[in-house]
């Protein structure tokens, strides 16, 4: 027992680390971005106004109400205290909207489309990697290349495609947005369906690639551990074949469930690609307009969401390990 | 003369490469053991006799195919059932396996009971999770294991400990001959020392009838077998008590073996060592004549030219060389 514990108070220390070095570099990194975005708003505001004082008078009101006539550490310190408060600030781009407020209406598109799709592209990948291993044979040698080449086309480009083939060739989908341009967010069988619709191409376009990728990887652990001694030793004591399966792929899935967690941890950044292409109101496409706008509050704080994901994703899998890996076990708790 | 427990006759295995090659590992070998006795298996690298170890449990999968011969395991010949009933009813109850690489024999994330229970329940699937685990923990005692190597999983065991818990599960449904492939050659001398006394306790205590120990160390078989035999090339090249064969080697290849030990004594140091020189022949393709013959610094063309078969004594010792025993042992003698 004292060596769980001295084990999850090295991750936890760990985990803070990381954290606050985080939060200090999603800090600094969008602000270091060329140009002024207070004056880009000020040029909105200010237009018509002739008079350069006034404009100077709007710009230093701006400023003072995002706080960038601050000294850096100043501002850093206030960013702080505020995000603690899950309070981001004021966007550039949309002003006066809040982060928090736009983050809010972004994270469930986001969530709702790519969590079932690692989910289950996660699933068939590792079913199919299996049976490829085990099977071996004809159903190996066509699956492979097929796997193969969805794992190396890059996303954009399955996005892409799957937008030319059934969207604009077969018209069976529509080709962007999370419904339909017509529509207003409501409960209604309409809305549902337009939503149902517009979920297929984006979610396809992921599950795909994570097939591809988990596929390869749980066909080669799965042939690893087929060779491997314990399993010969089993036949020869006589135990049936089912079982000794059951063994080889409880021991092959084990790295697979890092890379479920790694993926669950960097959706909001994987969901860029296909929420941009299909410009689903995700915040993968926040990140692209704060990106473009030097949107630095919206920026950071979406960043902020990318890190804190990756971190407890990779510190949930390190916990998960101690209690399924006893090699992992052994080498960590004591 | 006991009971014979294991008797195989002129049994013939073989691999297919990837590349559909045939390579005869086992070429026609006989042996018998009778209840309570010990055979050793000796022979250099490469030899065929870890695949002699898993020719004779009855049980092929690929790359290693059954060519033909005998296996007669108390009675029954196992040589010709299917393979799913060696699997279920000889394999673990009536011959078990010591695998040579004992330290992966293991699953990694499995508790070691988990693994005893799977064993037992294959072959006795009434019992109870409970009796199981009474058993299991009354023979490790008994074999001087402590019981709490049961609750831990096989990486948190050292080499030597994991290698004697693979015994204890190889031999927990009482066996009648136990096939232990260089069961201590990967330990420190403690641990070895410990591995056969836990063999010769099994052997005593009758929860094996019978064992065939392989190794590449002849001293050790000295003092663990009553008979020896030394295979060269997938044959059996000589056969003897264990006296017999390391003070009295008749096959040049058995001498050579013998004079390839080093024994710590003073001046050792400075004699020259000997070793046989040349490699084993090809099995893909064996030579037509005595396969030693390119390595023999007594061969003759003759010796090439035939097959040599083994020749047999009275009291069941044998080789195969085309020499009398008397002339051999006399050429050694004036070396």
């Amino acid at each position: 027992m004292k060596g769980y514990r001295k084990y999850f108070g090295k991750k936890i220390v760990w985990f803070l680390i990381t954290f606050a070095a985080a939060i200090l570099l999603n800090f600094i990194l969008p602000r270091l971005m060329p140009g002024d975005p207070v004056a880009a708003i000020t040029a909105k505001s200010a237009q018509g106004i002739s008079d350069a004082s006034a404009a100077q008078e709007i710009y230093n009101h701006y400023a003072e109400q995002f706080g960038t006539n601050e000294p850096m550490y100043v501002q850093f310190f206030t960013y702080c205290k505020n995000a603690a408060k899950g309070d981001f600030g004021l966007s550039f781009s949309q002003y006066p909207r809040k982060v928090s407020n736009i983050i809010g209406s972004a994270l469930p598109w986001t969530l709702a489309l790519q969590f079932p799709a690692i989910i289950v592209g996660w699933i068939i990948g590792n079913v199919l990697g299996a049976l490829a291993a085990y099977i071996r044979k004809g159903f190996d040698k066509v699956l492979m290349p097929v796997t193969l080449f969805f794992s190396s086309l890059p996303a954009f480009g399955l996005a892409v495609i799957l937008m030319i083939v059934f969207a604009i060739n077969l018209k069976v989908a529509p080709i962007s947005g999370g419904y339909g341009y017509d529509l207003i967010p409501q409960l209604s069988w309409k809305f549902v369906r337009s939503v149902f619709t517009h979920y297929q191409l984006p979610f396809w376009s992921i599950v795909l690639i994570s097939i591809g990728g988990q596929a390869i990887g749980m066909r080669s652990m799965s042939i690893y551990e087929l060779n491997a001694d314990y399993v010969k030793y089993s036949r020869f004591l006589g135990i049936k074949d089912r079982k000794i399966v059951g063994y080889v792929f409880r021991n092959a899935m084990l790295p697979q469930i890092t890379g479920l967690a790694l993926s669950i941890g960097t959706m909001v950044g994987g969901a860029l690609v296909s929420e941009v292409i299909f410009s689903y109101p995700g915040l993968g496409s926040t990140i692209l307009q704060a990106v473009s706008n030097s949107d630095y509050p919206l920026l950071s704080a979406t960043t902020l969401i990318i890190t804190i994901m990756v971190l407890l994703a990779s510190f949930i899998v390190d916990i998960i390990y101690g209690f399924i890996d006893p090699r992992v076990k052994a080498a960590q708790f004591d | 003369m006991g009971k014979t427990i294991l008797e195989v006759r002129d049994l013939k295995t073989k691999y297919i490469t990837r590349f559909r090659e045939d390579v005869y590992a086992v070429d026609g070998v006989s042996l018998k053991i009778e209840e309570g006795k010990s055979l050793g298996i000796a022979g250099e690298s490469g030899c065929g006799k870890s695949t002699l170890a898993l020719s004779l449990m009855g049980y092929y999968f690929p790359p290693l195919h059954y060519i033909s011969g005998d296996i007669i395991v108390d009675g029954d010949n196992i040589s010709k059932m299917n393979p799913d009933d060696i699997r279920r009813n000889i394999l673990g109850t009536e011959i078990a396996y010591i695998p040579q690489a004992a330290m992966n024999a293991l699953n990694p994330t499995q508790k070691i009971i988990r693994f005893i229970e799977d064993v037992i329940h294959v072959h006795e699937p009434g019992k109870t999770k409970k009796e199981i685990y009474e058993m299991a923990r009354a023979r490790f005692e008994e074999l001087g294991l402590p019981s709490s190597v049961l609750e831990k999983h096989a990486v948190e065991l050292s080499g030597g400990m994991k290698q004697r818990t693979v015994i204890a599960i190889s031999t927990i449904l009482s066996p009648k001959v136990l096939i232990a492939d260089e069961p201590s050659s990967a330990l420190d001398v403690t641990s070895q020392k410990m591995v056969i006394k836990m063999l010769k306790n099994l052997m005593e205590k009758g929860y094996i009838k019978s064992m065939i120990f392989i190794t590449h160390e002849l001293p050790l078989l000295y003092n663990v077998t009553d008979d020896i035999m030394v295979m060269y090339a997938g044959q059996i090249v000589e056969k003897g008590t264990a006296k017999e064969m390391v003070f009295d080697p008749i096959h040049p290849y058995s001498k050579g073996l013998m004079g390839s030990i080093i024994v710590p004594e003073a001046g050792s140091r400075d004699v020259k060592l000997t070793a046989i020189p040349g490699t084993p022949p090809n099995l893909k393709k064996p030579p037509a004549g005595c396969r030693f013959a390119e390595r023999c610094k007594y061969a003759t063309a003759e010796c090439r030219a035939n097959l040599i078969d083994s020749k047999e004594f009275a009291d069941g010792r044998s080789y195969r060389c085309i020499y009398e025993a008397e002339k051999l042992r006399e050429v050694y003698g004036n070396e």
